[in-house]
């Protein structure tokens, strides 16, 4: 499965034949009440939102931020109106959750909001770890801003208007901290 | 290493610079290996990030997930019928505005505000008749809502009182001490909220100790039901 699946969910909508997809069938039958097609949801999307989670928010709360996702799509399934594939709208519904529970997360570990940023420490101070670190736990060490709109563009897909958005930041903030993450993780990629 | 153009690489890495922009690069790019190699550098950075793989955490986490869901889906809460096993009781026929207003005053917290709540949702259903949109702030539909619960609340603990006796002891220990666990969060999220009136994170956190708290003692008058 891949990860930057925004791209092609956007693109690719939920129809086959006549009828409409399962997932936008289950996602009708959730909004009744039905919990059954609500498992069937989480099961075929939880790889996708639990990434994204591990990614965005760091792989100790990546869990318990899956679960807010979940129960938070619950409750906003009456808005869901199949306009858009299922898998881009609980996307949408993710990526608000994790930033809203950045503030959260980042006083919970006792640190700020930009996070420790290991990843851009001089080569001369690297440690052990960081030398030895692959490029998913280099994206996690990354300051927050920087991750936030590295993973939201290059790995989900947004674009800089959306992310900037999201965030509350400029179109520029957002590509400079896309540029400074990905010059961060050069070292990185092959690993 | 860098020059002036070195900060411009991911935009133009991404088709993002103007045309003259682009331009002035291209020909930089033609002397300059140093930004030749860093543009690679970059690109395969794009690329890998592009092609990172999903996978599942390490543990199911559906059952926390349908936990707090709760038992029986919000829309599908509107009976509750406790009565049928023992006549000589008091009949229990929760309807609206009671344990569906429960919902509803779940709903509208979560959502961050009465407005936005009540202005999408058909899934509000006939709860909503009783709270005209246009007629109500948010605060006001919140405070009704929340008047329902608390009367759903209190005429499910009140069956609880009248049916004690039937449930063992371990299972009144285990309810009252779950109870305790969810009045404490409630009380905490209220506090929170009423310094910080506008946090999302907390009004979810509020609406979903409150749905617990109904669907436990819904779980407890069931059991109890059944076995007396």
């Amino acid at each position: 499965m891949r990860t930057a699946a925004l791209r092609g969910a956007t693109l690719a909508p939920e129809q086959s034949g006549t009828g409409a997809a399962p997932d936008t069938v289950d996602a009708r039958r959730a909004a009744a009440g039905d919990q059954a097609a609500f498992e069937r949801l989480y099961n075929g999307h939880v790889a996708r939102v639990h990434s994204l989670a591990r990614r965005m928010v760091g792989p100790e709360e990546a869990d318990e931020v899956t679960q807010d996702v979940f129960v938070r799509a619950w409750q906003k399934l009456g808005t869901f109106k199949g306009q858009a594939a299922f898998g881009t709208w609980l996307h949408r519904v993710a990526v608000n959750v994790m930033l809203g529970r950045r503030a959260e997360l980042a006083k919970r570990r006792g640190r700020t909001s930009e996070g420790d940023g290991l990843v851009e420490s001089l080569p001369s101070r690297r440690s052990h770890i960081e030398l030895h670190m692959d490029f998913e736990t280099a994206i996690g060490r990354l300051p927050a801003g920087a991750r936030e709109v590295f993973v939201l563009h290059d790995v989900q897909g947004f674009k800089h208007q959306e992310i900037a958005e999201m965030l509350g930041v400029s179109t520029g903030t957002t590509k400079a901290q896309l540029h400074r993450a990905r010059m961060a993780l050069r070292r990185y990629v092959d690993r | 290493m860098s020059d002036a153009w070195t900060g411009r690489l991911s935009e133009y890495l991404d088709a993002e610079l103007s045309g003259e922009d682009r331009n002035q690069l291209e020909r930089h790019l033609e002397g300059c290996p140093e930004c030749r190699l860093t543009l690679e550098e970059l690109r395969q950075v794009a690329q890998r990030a592009a092609a990172l793989e999903d996978s599942l955490p390490a543990e199911n986490l559906w059952p926390g997930i349908a936990e707090r869901l709760g038992a029986e889906a919000p829309a599908e809460a509107g009976v509750v019928d406790l009565g049928r096993q023992r006549t000589a009781r008091r009949r229990v026929s929760l309807t609206l505005p009671q344990l569906a207003a429960a919902g509803v005053a779940v709903m509208l917290l979560s959502a961050g505000g009465a407005w936005l709540a009540l202005s999408q949702s058909g899934a509000l259903g006939g709860a909503t008749a009783a709270v005209p949109v246009s007629a109500v702030s948010g605060a006001e539909a919140i405070a009704v809502a929340t008047a329902d619960y608390d009367a759903a609340v209190a005429e499910l603990q009140d069956i609880l009182t009248e049916r004690r006796g039937e449930l063992d002891t371990v299972t009144v220990r285990i309810l009252e001490e779950n109870l305790a666990v969810i009045d404490e969060a409630i009380a905490e999220a209220q506090a929170a909220l009423q310094d910080d009136p506008t946090n999302s994170y907390l009004s979810a956190h509020l609406a979903a100790a409150m749905w617990r708290k109904v669907h436990l003692l819904r779980r407890a008058a069931v059991i109890a039901s059944a076995t007396g």
